[in-house]
């Protein structure tokens, strides 16, 4: 039974939605704070890029290479967004367009690539990759063995990080201050909170998640680096984040069905179910789904209030002194 | 010691020009401290780029063959930009745009019959093609209020997945099929002779070829620049672009204006894959290592960008960018490795981006001192 | 208030400077334990900057501040607040999708304030108990959209209490409220005063000011003009101090010609506001040729969407609306603006004008597709009657191709004017709130502007909250109170205005269906 099409398609809904999961609790953490990131593609890339290079230099156990590897990508991540946190915040350029810059940039056009052809890191296995936490025998338990057990230690990271960032936004003093920060910067300024501050961290600890999320994908879910490796993974979690309201538990729920959806057509293909023509429908089917969610998500959203911070893309001005 | 930033009365014409030369400038100079970084000389890279993108023999002509995508892209972008509309999404229009025109010229240059009839039936064919890629967002976005950035942005993806099948996971219409290779390396099926655009040779470094495209890309930021200056329709696009309110209050219909801005950047981002199909190619190139890599509808938004979304700008960085992007082609290998063109891009977009700032506002260094004049809004009383 | 009272604030010449004007210029003020001092001043005198200037928003290029004898020179208005020192602003610094608890516990700073974990559920009995005590009664978990604008005034002044404020100062604060809520916000800060606390109250009407404070300090263009005990002072005193001449009575004298025809026809309309619940409940008016029919109303009652129907841009579910014999019976600003109804509307750099865009194409913003040779536009023409019209209304800018946005509020007016009286006869005009937040002269010349429309024979109806200014200009006054017209049968009376405000309803009857 834990064979069949639906649980191996569960279980790998969540490893492959924890790159997305990684990289839309960064992005929900920015925009929470006003800031928009478009560039969350460009930073996955370079976190992978560079979390697999860490891999394959450093000599040591696996454990310590794959831990100072996920700080080195997320290291990565942040500095990229710290670009953009500057463009925006301080220096007041358009969101939209410094994100895109910071895509081409990073992304599988730019730095990404550089480095990791310069770096020669192409076709070749990671040293060290993420495997299984949990013993093979309780990985054979129906259902929750492979769902929940089969997974690697990523994957359980990502779930505190949900639980955390849930407590974090709705019963601390610092979340409360984030989400005045991303409502209303005028009435949190009043209040004394730094909105600067408060913008430049989280956007920059948003880039941090967006590197984790790549490196899943270099060390533990493929475990190689190719150009482009995320195949505009970033994108999809950007759109998550709308998908899921801006609540990190509602991104996990969605993380884990577009991950679903990636793992359809190989699974499709393993089993020789020909569902219809080819793998141009399922390898478009995340990005057709993610239009069709984005569509149905953004016109109700306009009459229910629910939804994006109100100060979400726009620069914050303080009258003057 | 107090810095302010206070917004300009007006703003000066030469800021305009100097602040993206100044961007660029300053670009390279940072991209040389990553050259350095990374183990490479910079002085010999740029002199390695400038060399390859405009000295070289027959490098202007290499450079307009990247150049031309480019304006289509970078007016594309401009187009919508201009309205606040952001069409991420040339890079899948043109794609669309070479599927079209590719049929149209493979159907109908088949039959026989007077070239010039076959090409304009790729403009407009290709024109087409981006018009209806581009329509998917704009109809979202005018009538769901779905953010057009994310769908423009996710239909790349997917035409990028229906180009590869058309010649790599099909038998169709576009595939040769004939020929000793054809089952051994998927191509498209080359274009019938009266089907290839001409170009015109210019007399000077061993005869530079321009493109019939490139005359196309000229027209096209003639029409846009007439269009948004001088017309009604641009008029009010531009009033919906500032603010929607007034807008309507201008009896701008709105919904309308959103489709047909798309429309006019899908089309131009269309002629530009009908351009690459008829220019280049001269079939259909679905090989994901091929037109797919080069990435042009989003170097045409770095273009756009710096040129300050003006028509006949756009043309002018489009064949600076498209020097870049043929050096980048050229040299890449191992002294010149790739991902330097986007990395270079980035950069420059990001200074273009900071700069951007100085032409709006003036910064003033100052001493809090008592009767400095200080800054900006007009106080309420 | 007793005869030696300690001094709670005092500003010793106070000097700020904005490029092109002095705000404020070696200003005194200074305001006692206990007492509800009043700040008067028309708009642009420079009372909101003094006040800003004492609460940390603005930093004075000259001029020394003291609390209670010590002195003080906040940085920021964080410092002002653990201080004791609150204001409450015209526009409201509370961040909307919070609920009220919410608001409180992000300002609180102090003891429990001081936590890392938060729960708002905490601060429920506080707000119930201070909302008791001083008639500020709010439901601490309704989120604050869903408040009236008043009840958001109430949660301005609970934070305020909430963090213990010493001093309050409230900038305009009747602006939100019907004549009667005004009455008991007077209450409230009276006893706030007797509390030992010290108000100080910001406002430009007489009658206000007279009511509330102990003392007044008048301002005029930046300058003290001086500061005088309320019970030594009658309105005609205080208005000559404020204003330095004869107030503008330029008053409506004479009404329209008899005889005249109907010319806006409004009959049982009804629309929706932005949460799609009606906004417009059987609206049914008319307004003559040449009249000018004033509607007061506090700011949510339905002015807005009003005005919008009748300029084409909200769409209405019943009803119809009639200029001369046009019928506009669907939501189109083409067709109002071909049925010659001009729209002054509130928000000027919304829907009013295209801020990022030069004075010429704003000018041209409803009239180009008259001024275009089919598609193309006729640039020449085009500037040349921007030039014109700006020599006709005078308006100071740096040439037709200037920036709107970089106008200041009164020449923005009229740009908004001069395009809606260039565009042919004007039928109908439509203005709401017209000289909101425009200096003395600035309101003159609209007022004028108006008044000369009337006099050429266009519909006039004028939307505001200022009392002021209906009284001054109106033939006929209608109110509007939750989507509901009603008449008021004595113009003179501002009890009967203020109770139709209210919602009530004497003697005669509404003119709304039900």
């Amino acid at each position: 039974m834990n064979n069949s099409l639906l649980i191996v398609l569960i279980a790998s809904g969540v490893a492959y939605g924890t790159p997305l999961l990684y990289a839309a609790l960064g992005e929900l953490l920015a925009e929470r704070s006003g800031v928009l990131n478009l560039g969350v593609e460009g930073m996955m890339l370079v976190g992978a890029v560079m979390g697999f290079w860490t891999v394959q230099r450093l000599h040591t156990t696996t454990a310590v290479a794959l831990a100072v590897a996920i700080g080195v990508a997320a290291l990565a991540g942040a500095v990229m967004a710290s670009i953009h946190a500057f463009l925006v915040i301080t220096l007041r350029a358009s969101q939209i367009v410094s994100g895109l810059a910071l895509t081409i940039f990073a992304g599988v056009y730019g730095l990404s690539s550089y480095l990791g052809n310069n770096l020669n890191l192409a076709d070749q296995p990671a040293s060290h990759t993420f495997s299984a936490f949990f013993p093979s025998s309780m990985q054979k338990w129906p259902i929750v063995g492979p769902i929940v057990f089969g997974q690697n230690v990523l994957v359980y990271v990502s779930w505190a990080c949900v639980a955390l960032i849930s407590l974090y936004l709705s019963r601390t003093r610092p979340g409360l201050n984030l989400r005045a920060v991303g409502e209303s910067p005028a009435a949190a300024d009043t209040m004394g909170i730094n909105v600067t501050a408060y913008r430049y961290a989280h956007t920059i600890v948003g880039g941090a998640f967006a590197g984790i999320g790549g490196a899943t994908v270099t060390l533990a879910i493929t475990p190689q680096w190719v150009d482009g490796i995320t195949y505009g993974a970033g994108w999809i979690a950007i759109a998550l984040v709308i998908f899921a309201f801006w609540r990190p538990e509602l991104c996990l729920v969605g993380a884990y069905f577009f991950g679903a959806l990636e793992a359809l057509a190989p699974q499709l293909q393993a089993r020789n179910i020909r569902l219809g023509p080819t793998v141009l429908w399922t390898s478009s089917l995340p990005y057709v789904m993610t239009i069709l969610v984005l569509v149905v998500v953004s016109s109700g959203t306009a009459r229910r209030r629910l939804g994006a911070p109100s100060a979400l893309g726009v620069a914050y001005v303080r009258e003057e002194r | 010691m107090r810095v302010t930033v206070e917004r300009r009365l007006k703003q000066p014409r030469w800021l305009s020009v100097a602040v993206p030369v100044a961007s660029v400038v300053f670009a390279l100079l940072v991209a040389a401290l990553v050259l350095v970084a990374t183990g490479h000389n910079p002085l010999t890279t740029y002199h390695q780029l400038v060399y390859a993108a405009f000295l070289q023999t027959g490098s202007l002509g290499q450079t307009l063959i990247s150049a031309t995508p480019l304006a289509f892209t970078g007016l594309a972008a401009a187009a919508a930009f201009r309205m606040k509309l952001f069409n991420i999404g040339a890079e899948g229009q043109m794609y669309m745009g070479a599927i079209t025109g590719a049929a149209a010229g493979l159907y109908l240059g088949g039959r026989g019959g007077p070239s010039a009839f076959v090409i304009a039936s790729m403009v407009v064919a290709g024109c087409a093609g981006g018009v209806v890629w581009a329509l998917i967002p704009g109809i979202l976005r005018a009538f769901f209020k779905t953010n057009e950035i994310l769908t423009s942005l996710l239909l790349n993806y997917v035409a990028g997945y229906v180009l590869t099948y058309l010649i790599f996971e099909s038998e169709s219409y576009w595939r040769q099929t004939k020929g000793f290779n054809a089952t051994v390396f998927p191509t498209g099926k080359p274009l019938p002779h009266n089907a290839i655009w001409p170009g015109w040779t210019i007399h000077a470094q061993g005869g530079i070829a321009v493109p019939l495209g490139a005359g196309f890309a000229l027209l096209a930021a003639v029409v846009l620049w007439l269009l948004y200056s001088r017309t009604r329709f641009g008029f009010e696009a531009r009033v919906l672009g500032d603010s929607d309110r007034a807008a309507r209050y201008a009896g701008v219909r709105v919904r309308r204006k959103i489709l047909a801005v798309m429309a006019l950047s899908g089309a131009i981002a269309g002629l530009g894959g009908a351009s690459q199909v008829g220019d280049f190619s001269h079939a259909l190139d679905g090989d994901p290592n091929g037109l797919q890599k080069q990435g042009f509808g989003y170097s045409g938004i770095v273009v756009a960008a710096l040129a300050r979304y003006n028509p006949f700008a756009v043309v002018l960085v489009a064949f600076l960018i498209g020097g870049l992007q043929n050096a980048g082609n050229t040299l890449q290998g191992a002294t010149f490795p790739a991902g330097l063109v986007g990395v270079i891009q980035g950069i420059i977009l990001f200074s273009a981006l900071g700069g951007e700032l100085l032409v709006r506002h003036r910064i003033r260094i100052g001493r809090r001192a008592t009767g400095a004049a200080a800054t900006s809004p007009e106080p309420a009383a | 208030m007793s005869a030696a009272a300690e001094t709670a604030v005092s500003m010793v010449g106070i000097t700020k400077r904005f490029p092109g004007v002095v705000a404020n210029d070696r200003v005194d003020f200074e305001a006692t334990v206990g007492e509800v001092h009043a700040l008067l001043g028309e708009n642009g005198a420079g009372k909101t900057t003094l006040s800003h200037v004492l609460t940390g928003l603005y930093r004075a290029d000259e001029g020394r501040i003291s609390l209670y004898g010590r002195p003080v020179a906040f940085a920021a208005p964080r410092e002002a607040i653990d201080a004791g020192v609150c204001m409450v602003h015209q526009q409201f610094r509370l961040v909307e999708r919070f609920t009220v608890a919410e608001n409180l516990v992000l300002g609180d700073r102090r003891g429990a304030g001081r936590s890392f974990r938060i729960d708002p559920s905490a601060v429920e009995s506080q707000v119930r108990d201070l909302g008791e005590r001083y008639r500020l009664p709010v439901d601490p978990h309704a989120r604050i959209w869903q408040l009236s604008v008043g009840e958001q005034q109430r949660v301005e002044i609970l934070n305020a209490l909430y963090q213990d404020a010493k001093v309050l100062i409230l900038d305009e604060p009747t602006s939100v409220l019907t004549p009667d809520e005004a009455a008991t916000l007077f209450e409230t800060l009276r006893q706030m005063a007797a509390e030992g606390r010290t108000v100080i109250f910001i406002s430009h009407k007489l009658h206000e000011v007279m009511a509330v404070s102990d003392r007044v300090t008048v301002l005029r263009a930046g300058r003290l003009v001086g500061t005088v005990r309320t019970a030594d002072a009658t309105p005609q005193s205080l208005a000559s101090l404020m204003v330095g001449r004869d107030i503008e009575t330029r008053r409506r004298t004479r009404g329209p010609q008899s005889g005249s025809a109907d010319v806006l026809k409004v009959e049982n309309l009804w629309a929706d506001g932005d949460r799609g619940t009606p906004a417009l409940k059987g609206v049914s008016f008319t307004v003559r040729e040449g009249e000018v029919v004033a509607v007061a109303g506090v700011a949510g009652n339905g002015q807005r969407e009003l005005a919008e129907a009748i300029t084409g841009l909200r769409p209405c579910t019943k009803g119809t609306i009639r200029v001369g014999d046009e019928l506009l019976d669907h939501a189109d600003p083409r067709a109002s603006f071909d049925a010659g109804v001009g729209y002054v509307p509130e928000d000027r750099l919304g829907t009013g004008v295209a801020p990022n865009l030069p004075i010429s194409m704003n000018l041209e913003l409803r009239s180009f597709r008259n001024n275009s040779f089919g598609p193309l536009l006729r640039l020449r023409r085009m500037r040349a009657s921007a030039q014109d019209a700006i020599d006709r209304f005078e308006i100071k800018t740096s040439g037709t191709q200037m920036q709107t946005a970089q106008l200041s509020g009164g020449n923005l007016q009229k740009v908004v004017i001069a395009r809606e009286f260039s565009s042919g006869k004007l039928t109908v005009l439509v203005a709401a709130s017209p000289t909101r937040g425009l200096d003395v002269a600035a309101v003159e010349t609209v007022h004028s502007y108006l008044l000369d429309a009337a006099e050429s024979g266009t519909a006039v109806l004028l939307l505001s909250e200022d009392l002021d200014e209906i009284l001054a200009l109106n033939d006929r006054i209608l109110v509007m109170y939750e989507g509901r017209l009603s008449e008021v049968g004595n113009r003179e009376s501002i009890e009967e205005i203020g109770l139709r405000m209210a919602g009530g309803a004497p003697g005669s009857a509404p003119l709304s269906g039900s």
